[in-house]
């Protein structure tokens, strides 16, 4: 099994760097950050612009090939990812936003799972009765919901709240307030600045999981090793639980890799949206600045989520499925 | 898959019930076209039914409502700056003052015509690629599958952003307007969900025997694919075009939501909801029409998907007048 998963992760290395650098091609061949740097006052003559990317290592007149090379060489040696138009290095602006965006996504994984899967597990025990239908019938609605206009109307929501309550109760914009002592008080605003981005993509992403995991356990209900089990004296919720659960979650399991895109990008959304300073937030502010070198290296996080996502899922899987021989 | 599908399961207990009704050799049974059996179990289904209803009207509205505007989507009505719904503008104006009747008939075609593309074309696509897949296997299955989960991996809002606000790409989005260029990016990153469900549905169809007789009596491969593998899958097609469909459409309106969708000056229902984001208290109408706009345009396509599932499963159980009657004629 761990020769399986080692094989497995060379394919995604193979992916990742597929997909980054399909990426940089697109990202060199459509953007142009020389055509902002005209609308700057008072205006740097073309000879300026010229000198000062190609000090950034961003030289419009090279090839996207000999650009292309340069880049890689930085990464691969130095595993330097370049640096924006505005002189700003990519590693460290990466590096102070890509663990607020991993835990926000890390939070929303884990919580839109355990949450569908839960509901799905009970929602199928009650097939038809009125719970079933509402938590079935959320599941559909979120579906045809676009995301940012439900984080949007959540945000309202909770400024609503705010307003009626008088105080400040929600946080809805930022990740932390100002001139908060370190230690304890600063872990507490930071949960309560996680608090609605997590719940608004939590609420929008498990209707997926509980759809599939009701539909699965349903099918296994009525498979013949659950009938045998119930013939065999258990109790309908101890079959359910002792032998369709598991057999249930395996294709569940590995739908997980690819929910993980979609919570990607409802994770852009919530940081647009509620102004988080994320990868997602920036990495859209550097590409409206044409900012190759960052779009890249968002592209790249967001297929290393992916590659990682893809791995626990087969490793769920391998857990919970004891057919899974796999060399 | 022959066109007639006789209700077979009652005919033994009425020959022995009541032989005597059986002498004359003329079948009990009259053979429905399978299109004809189609469309009625679709519209037996009353929610599936008006959806379709609701579907056709807002599409009506995209393609005809510009003939009933006065008033054209850029066109500044002075005396009618941040107005509410009037005789004058029927939805009310924006705070610029221009008539958002006209702008929600074209932001209601623009959308639709993104689902429709979108979601026709990636039907056909991941169904190709799909059964191309299962049909060959082995090295040519691993090629495909590769590219298409490379291609899963990539994230799409990103790509959308770059080639969107690209300032290089100036001159392609001369010659194409946005919502196309959109169109695109959306329809490259649609079908890999469904191609990979098809691929593990066509692979069980394979060893069915039909499948191989008609390989071993030489049959192109394509021609298998297309007369044998397409049509048995045909219940998943259609609900994945539909599912497609709103996809395509939700897409458009998030992306373009947070600002790297449809631009300025075309309008789409995202850019007609993200327009009045920020006035959402003070001038409510521009933000709640393009929304029930928007929801009439999704909720009838998943009221239409049970039905439609109905209609194109050959194991059915939806029960039909003709049924009934001879069951009512049994008695």
């Amino acid at each position: 099994m761990f020769k399986y998963i080692l094989k497995r992760a060379l394919t995604y290395v193979v992916m990742i760097f597929l997909v980054t650098s399909a990426g940089y091609f697109l990202a060199v061949q459509t953007m142009n950050p020389a055509l902002l740097e005209q609308e700057k006052i008072p205006r740097p003559t073309p000879e300026q612009i010229q000198a000062n990317f190609a000090s950034l290592k961003l030289d419009p007149q090279m090839s996207a090939w000999e650009r292309y090379v340069q880049w890689l060489k930085d990464i691969l040696f130095h595993f330097d990812w370049g640096r924006s138009p505005n002189g700003a290095y990519i590693n460290s602006e990466f590096g102070q936003r890509v663990w607020v965006s991993t835990r926000l996504f890390a939070a929303a994984i884990i919580l839109s799972l355990i949450i569908g899967v839960a509901l799905g597990v009970f929602s199928a025990a009650r097939q038809y009765k009125a719970s079933d239908r509402i938590i079935t019938g959320y599941s559909y609605l979120v579906y045809i919901i676009p995301a940012p206009i439900a984080y949007f109307l959540v945000q309202l929501g909770a400024v609503a709240i705010n307003q009626a309550a008088g105080d400040r109760i929600f946080f809805v914009t930022g990740i932390s307030s100002p001139g908060v002592e370190p230690g304890w008080p600063t872990i507490v605003d930071m949960a309560a600045h996680y608090l609605v981005p997590t719940f608004c993509i939590t609420i929008m992403s498990w209707g997926g999981y509980q759809i599939a995991q009701r539909q699965y356990l349903l099918d296994s209900v009525n498979a013949d090793f659950v009938r045998t089990a119930r013939a065999k004296g258990l109790t309908r919720n101890q079959a359910i639980t002792r032998h369709a659960l598991r057999v249930s979650f395996i294709p569940v399991a590995q739908s997980i890799a690819f929910t993980v895109p979609a919570i990607f990008t409802g994770g852009f959304f919530a940081e647009a949206i509620f102004a988080w300073p994320g990868i997602g937030l920036w990495s859209l502010q550097a590409i409206g600045a044409q900012d190759v070198n960052a779009a890249t290296a968002t592209l790249a996080y967001g297929s290393v989520l992916f590659a990682v996502s893809a791995i626990l899922a087969d490793i769920a899987t391998t857990i919970v499925d004891p057919r899974v021989r796999m060399n | 898959m022959t066109a007639a599908v006789p209700p077979t399961d009652n005919l033994p207990r009425e020959s022995q019930d009541v032989p005597e009704l059986k002498v004359d050799d003329t079948p009990d049974f009259k053979v429905i076209n399978k299109s004809t059996i189609i469309t009625r179990r679709f519209f037996r289904n009353k929610a599936a039914a008006f959806g379709l209803i609701v579907f056709i009207l807002v599409g009506l509205f995209g393609l005809f409502g510009g003939l009933l505007a006065q008033w054209d989507t850029n066109t500044i009505d002075p005396f009618y700056m941040a107005t509410g719904p009037s005789a004058a503008h029927w939805f009310g104006t924006t705070s610029a003052g221009t008539d958002l009747y006209a702008q929600a008939v074209e932001g209601v075609r623009t959308s639709m015509a993104i689902g429709l593309i979108v979601g026709g074309l990636s039907v056909i696509i991941s169904a190709v690629y799909g059964c191309i897949m299962a049909y060959f296997g082995g090295k040519l299955d691993n090629v495909m599958l590769f590219f298409l989960e490379t291609l899963m991996m990539a994230p799409q809002l990103l790509v959308i952003a770059i080639v969107i606000n690209g300032a290089g790409g100036q001159k392609i989005r001369e010659v194409l307007p946005g919502w196309v260029i959109l169109t695109i990016v959306l329809l490259i990153f649609s079908w890999m969900y469904d191609a990979r469900v098809i691929r593990s549905m066509a692979m069980s169809l394979i060893q069915r025997d039909y499948v191989k007789a008609a390989r071993y009596m030489g049959v192109s491969p394509f021609k298998i694919v297309w007369r044998h593998l397409v049509p048995n899958i045909g219940s998943l097609l259609v609900l994945n075009f539909t599912r497609g469909i709103t996809l395509a459409i939700l897409s458009e309106v998030a992306y373009t939501f947070v600002g790297i969708g449809v631009k300025y000056p075309n309008y789409s229902l995202g850019s007609l909801i993200a327009q009045a984001s920020s006035q959402i208290n003070t001038l409510p109408w521009m933000f709640w029409i393009p929304m029930i706009l928007f929801f009439l345009l999704v909720g009838p396509l998943s009221l239409m998907n049970d039905g439609l599932r109905d209609a194109f499963d050959p194991t059915s159980l939806s029960v039909g007048k003709a049924k009934k009657d001879k069951k009512e004629k049994a008695k």
